[in-house]
């Protein structure tokens, strides 16, 4: 074998050298990812668990018990007419009504949250609140909020406000300022500093920078931020129900307990519809705010 | 300083002093707001009273929960967080596997067949709204308590929205090096291999560790419709009013998120 010139022989050997260091850390990272797995799987007794027989075959079932018992003569008939679509949603004026507390819910939260949001959202901005302890306290409640899942704090106020929309619209409220407050925060941080400099160099406060130099210049962005949230909260609003907070999820879980699963099927589409119809909604407004309008 | 003024007024006349007409409109629209919102609040019988009687609950529930106590079984809750993890890391998994096909057929340049890209990328907006619990509570009636259900809730609540991230990486990625492959004549899989996946792998992982970190949110709750985990533990101490030992289960729980945002933080900067 011929002898390689010394510079490609160094790289050869940096190459080597950086591959097997590659190689390295594939082999643990797979060793650290497949211990994790089967401990995973170990732990939640996914494979060995006992869900009685063939689980696809269950799936079946459970579909098969889901799916109404319509039939095609009857379709249009009455609500007493077995098999009709009235028949299969049987109960729904109520669930309509269900459906527009749910809105109502994420609506007021949305609204109370956004504003609780814009005045945390100043009171930890960089560029707007001087004094550092206030900035950090804020910052570290927002913080905290957002870890505590939305229906751990449902499953408290509950327990407290009783069964209702109530403790629905509270735990939306609390878990939009945490996501929101830090969305503001960061929009106020980025703002053009030019017209704030202007308003201060002839004597404006706090208030007035604010109102004429940060608010022209963040609200779209703040709109924008909250629909989307809007679209969000009314998901959650439909899950809440399922612990007592209020709205259609109240039915879908009384659905599941008495094992009326082709009404489940029935409350699901619902929702399904209800947070389709939102979203397209919200995504028009939102793409007209941030200037996309003509482009969809 | 007037002259500048009349100045100003002359070219941006509804800038410096609004007409009456203007601040009426916005007068009716912040009236009709404020009326709607208040019709929604009596709709949904929220009062004041209410208000302030479950705040007082509140307050005392709060005051409660101080000093945390373990109730003399910390392993039984440490079981339970590693339960939570479990579940949240298997469903992870499951949904990263299912997403990663459904990624590809959803990539403009890879499948360009317009018709099948749009219902790819419609459908899963029908599921959207669909949250972990409400699968999970579907897959409870199905299969029983246990965390099984929840595994399955998860790992199905996340392959929309986890599908359509790998389509947007896949999309994204440049195209140069997949021809170069091309132009050589390499076979689809090793154009694959080389050319898009070490592109993308990096993005892919991290979204998925994003994933894992939302999960772990998401599984404390399944517990509450009993599929496992601290959320049924949670649940349980709340119905008995046993508000010691939920703060001590949410303060351990604040810490393992933090634990597992910091560790994921890591490997994401590490991959970028």
């Amino acid at each position: 074998m011929t002898e390689l010139p010394a510079p490609v022989a160094a790289f050869e050997q940096a190459r080597r050298r950086i591959l097997r260091r590659r190689r390295l850390d594939a082999l643990l990272g797979l060793l650290v990812f497949s211990a994790l797995l089967a401990i995973s799987a170990q732990r939640s007794q996914f494979f060995g668990a006992d869900i009685g027989g063939d689980p696809l075959g269950r799936i079946g079932v459970f579909l098969g018990r889901m799916v109404p018992d319509l039939q095609a003569h009857a379709l249009l008939e009455g609500r007493k007419t077995h098999g009709s679509l009235a028949w299969w949603y049987y109960d729904l004026p109520l669930w309509l009504r269900s459906l527009r507390q749910t809105i109502e819910m994420a609506v007021l939260a949305t609204v109370a949250g956004a504003a609780l949001a814009a005045l945390a959202g100043f009171a930890c901005a960089r560029n707007l609140m001087p004094i550092p302890a206030v900035r950090f306290v804020v910052r570290r409640a927002l913080e905290f909020i957002r870890t505590l899942p939305d229906l751990i704090v449902a499953l408290l106020l509950v327990a407290a406000f009783g069964v209702g929309p109530l403790a629905g619209v509270i735990t939306l409220t609390l878990s939009t300022v945490g996501g929101l407050g830090k969305l503001f925060a960061e929009a106020n941080e980025s703002v053009d500093g030019r017209p704030l400099e202007a308003l201060e160099a002839s004597g404006a406060g706090l208030a007035k920078k604010i109102r004429y130099g940060v608010l022209p210049q963040v609200l779209p962005g703040y709109a924008s931020y909250a629909l989307l949230r809007l679209e969000g909260n009314v998901a959650a609003a439909a899950a809440l129900g399922i612990v007592g907070a209020g709205g259609i999820g109240i039915e879908l879980q009384r659905a599941i307990t008495y094992t009326e699963f082709d009404t489940y099927l029935a409350i699901l589409l619902l929702i399904v519809g209800m947070i389709f119809v939102i979203d397209i909604g919200s995504e028009l407004i939102r793409h007209r705010l941030i200037g996309l309008g003509g482009k969809r | 300083m007037s002259t500048a003024l009349n100045k100003a007024r002359q070219l941006a006349p509804r800038a410096i002093a609004p007409s009456w007409t203007d601040r009426a409109v916005r007068g009716v629209v912040v009236v009709a707001a404020l009326a709607s919102l208040y019709a929604m609040a009596a709709d949904l019988e929220i009062s004041l009273e209410a208000f302030g009687k479950g705040g007082e609950k509140l307050i005392r529930f709060l005051g409660a929960m101080v000093p945390p106590s373990d109730g003399h079984d910390p392993m039984r809750i440490v079981r339970a967080l590693g339960e939570t993890f479990a579940m949240a890391f298997l469903g992870t998994v499951l949904a990263a596997l299912a997403a990663l096909p459904l990624g590809l057929i959803g990539a403009k340049t890879v499948v360009s067949d317009p018709t099948l890209h749009f219902a790819f990328r419609r459908t899963p907006d029908l599921f959207r709204g669909a949250r972990a619990l409400v699968w999970a509570l579907t897959f409870v009636a199905a299969f029983g308590l246990g965390p099984f259900g929840g595994v399955l809730a998860l790992a199905i609540a996340d392959v929309p929205g986890l599908a359509k991230l790998y389509a947007e990486a896949i999309e994204n990625a440049d195209e140069k090096a997949v021809e170069g492959l091309r132009a050589a004549g390499a076979p689809a899989p090793v154009m694959l291999r080389y050319g898009l996946f070490p592109q993308v792998a990096p993005l892919m992982a991290s979204q998925t560790l994003f994933y894992l970190e939302a999960n772990f949110r998401h599984a404390a709750v399944l517990g509450i419709v009993g599929a496992g985990g601290i959320g049924f533990e949670l649940e349980e101490r709340i119905r008995i009013f046993a508000f010691s030992q939920v703060s001590f289960i949410v303060i351990l729980y604040v810490l393992c998120v933090a634990a597992l945002d910091t560790v994921s933080q890591q490997i994401r900067s590490r991959l970028a």
